[in-house]
């Protein structure tokens, strides 16, 4: 287990210290000064020395030049309220591994000691230099300092606008199974986009004394696999769609918007993934929310998106393809029309179809010449067995 | 002449201009290019796109500064930023600041590092300034607007000198067909003279307490400000030092120890640092090409 070695005239400092080191699970033993730090040292073998600066006896650089001229390279992190770049130039000349700046927060001191017996490089190293002489980039970011992204808490729409109205409007035009969070400033949007992971990120272009462009250059860095959408009043320009997507965003939608922008956006960003789903060789057809003038759309969005789920299913080599309907519309002759296709389309690639819904659906199928011949079931279980 | 003589030779010329208000510092081509391109767009553009002008030309930000704060000066303006700036201006005051800045094109040297090195002048700053701005927003403190305006002015005292040092080769090479200094000379008159033309340009100009106080030489972090504007300038500089966007000779160790006591400070992690870095010549040098 390893052993750390705090050195510091404040009682208070190594008891803290002292603390975070146990909670890391790690060893730690204490000393007020350098003399004693040194005494320490010709004792027992550290991992890591955690050395203040100013001290009584013999201070943090005498200790520290004391160590490497005897040769003892133990890695060393200065915790100091010291910041006089000439000081600390000199402890970095004797080889300090990093350096805390006191008042300090925890999870700074537990990151660098991790860092350091993680065996990281100097935290310089993370600059990156396309110039000769400068540090190469090196793999840090993977280290105990930054965030796992799986303790992120996934959102999929942020939406920065300073006018909570445009907000309010999105929110009730968006399915209610999408998340969204909506931010009035830069600085809440850089906020959240360090605490969280987001799908889609609209900016709006207009949001005073914020230069968007920039913002979303920020965000961007914070949110790499985002797509980035320009919220914006139509100008006079008839090039606005180009110039904002040079600007770095993914598309633009234009204000003020309406279900159908919206539903363009879904299409684009979110339907592919939720709207018709696999599970081996399981589909799942979404149900249908909205008006009803919208079920054509909605009909027409399942018949683009089942080629390509289709291959999906026959690419891991599936001989039966089952579509779970759930609560398919089955007004007029939409939905026999989209199982007429799907069906062909199975059989083109070597898949039978069976279909899953309640009754109703059983009767629409019945009912028409074209479908007739399409296995129906009331369960999944019951399809899965009738295949085996 | 040597570079000591001639540094102080200009210096005097500089302060003299600067007290008279007849100093003339013209821009290079590619700003006045863009300043071109915002003005032809028209006055409803010009304001809104005069930032993207005036964020890549230190002298011109400060002179917009100047006119927007008026004879009150920087007083109880501390943290200004360029939108601000451009707002205050109205514009009016935006269309003649960018016309007067189209009409002062620079000289180009004939000596290809110096010309480079010009060009580094302005790429530094730039490079400080987004810098500031941005390890101020990642790292979640406000103010990054601020600290790019502050970051972008922190060598002021730089393309004045410049200005002036192009200037004599133009008329020492033109007119009287004498050979010029070479670049390592231009660059120590520059190391030599600037810091005292910026701080004689910042009193009378009356500029921001901020960004006084990172015109002067070897600024020291401020403990009792962690996030502050001033902070991310120091840190910005020697990031930018670091990764070579510069023109001068650097002390590496003095770098290295600012690069360190900066992370703490400001809290400033691995991740973020390698996102501040990382393709960073590329987004400077696109501004200029």
């Amino acid at each position: 287990m390893p052993t750390i070695l705090t050195v510091d005239d404040s009682r208070a400092v190594r008891t803290i210290v002292s603390k975070q080191v146990k909670d890391l699970g790690f060893e730690v033993e204490e000393a007020e000064d350098g003399v004693q730090g040194l005494a320490k040292l010709g004792e027992c073998q550290f991992d890591l020395v955690i050395l203040d600066v100013t001290m009584p006896n013999m201070d943090g650089p005498a200790m520290l030049a004391k160590m490497r001229e005897s040769g003892n390279t133990t890695p060393v992190i200065m915790l100091t309220s010291e910041s006089k770049r000439s000081i600390i130039a000199g402890a970095m000349k004797s080889g300090i591994t990093d350096y805390i700046l006191k008042p300090f927060k925890p999870e700074e001191l537990r990151n660098k000691i991790l860092s350091v017996l993680q065996g990281g490089g100097s935290p310089e190293d993370v600059v990156s230099s396309d110039q000769p002489g400068g540090a190469p980039a090196a793999g840090v970011a993977q280290k105990g300092a930054s965030q796992a992204p799986g303790a992120k808490q996934f959102v999929d729409v942020m939406v920065v606008d300073d006018m909570e109205n445009v907000h309010k409007r999105l929110r009730g035009m968006l399915p209610s199974h999408l998340t969204m969070h909506g931010l009035t400033s830069a600085q809440s949007a850089l906020a959240s986009a360090r605490e969280k992971v987001y799908r889609v990120i609209l900016i709006d272009t207009e949001i005073p004394d914020v230069n968007s462009t920039v913002l979303a250059q920020q965000i961007k860095v914070l949110q790499p696999h985002a797509a980035f959408v320009a919220l914006a009043l139509r100008t006079s320009s008839a090039e606005q769609t180009k110039e904002l997507k040079d600007q770095g965003f993914t598309d633009v939608m234009y204000k003020p918007f309406t279900q159908d922008h919206v539903d363009d956006f879904l299409v684009l960003y979110f339907d592919n993934q939720e709207f018709l789903t696999n599970e081996d060789n399981l589909l799942k057809v979404a149900p249908f929310v909205g008006k009803p003038e919208r079920l054509e759309r909605y009909f027409s969005r399942l018949a683009q998106l089942f080629p390509a789920v289709l291959n999906k299913v026959a690419a891991a080599c599936y001989e039966e393809v089952i579509v779970d309907l759930g609560s398919v519309p089955t007004q007029g002759d939409r939905l026999p029309k989209l199982l007429v296709s799907v069906a062909g389309g199975a059989k083109e690639i070597g898949m039978n179809l069976s279909v899953v819904g309640p009754g109703e659906i059983h009767k629409m199928l019945a009912s028409f010449e074209e479908t007739r011949a399409i296995k129906c079931f009331g369960t999944v279980q019951e399809a899965r067995a009738a295949g085996m | 002449m040597s570079a000591e003589k001639l540094a102080a030779e200009l210096q005097g010329i500089l302060i003299k201009r600067i007290q008279s208000d007849q100093l003339v510092v013209p821009t290079i081509s590619a700003v006045v290019q863009k300043a071109q391109e915002v003005l032809h767009e028209g006055d409803q553009s010009t304001l809104k796109r005069a930032p993207e002008v005036l964020e890549r030309d230190a002298f011109l930000a400060a002179r917009a500064l100047r006119v927007a704060l008026g004879s009150k000066g920087g007083t109880g303006q501390n943290k200004i930023t360029l939108g601000e700036t451009v707002n205050k201006l109205g514009p009016r005051g935006v269309k003649t600041l960018l016309i007067e800045a189209t009409a002062q094109k620079i000289f180009v040297s004939r000596d290809g590092e110096i010309a480079n090195a010009l060009r580094r002048i302005w790429e530094h700053s730039v490079a400080v300034a987004v810098l500031a701005r941005d390890v101020l927003a990642l790292s979640g403190h406000a103010d990054s607007d601020a600290a790019y305006l502050a970051g972008l002015l922190h060598d002021i005292g730089k393309p004045v000198v410049a200005s002036i040092l192009l200037e004599a080769e133009r008329q020492t090479t033109e007119l009287y067909n004498r050979p010029w200094i070479p670049c390592s000379e231009w660059l120590d008159v520059i190391s030599r003279t600037h810091r005292a033309v910026g701080q004689a340009l910042s009193e009378k100009w009356q500029l921001p307490e901020l960004i006084a106080s990172c015109l002067k030489a070897n600024v020291d972090y401020d403990n009792a400000d962690r996030a502050s504007p001033l902070n991310a300038v120091v840190f910005a500089n020697a990031l930018s030092k670091k990764t070579g966007l510069y023109a001068g000779t650097v002390d590496m160790e003095d770098i290295e120890a600012i690069i360190m006591i900066g992370r703490s400070l400001i809290g400033v992690n691995d991740e973020i640092l390698k996102t501040l870095t990382k393709g960073l010549s590329d987004r400077v040098n696109g501004l200029f090409d």
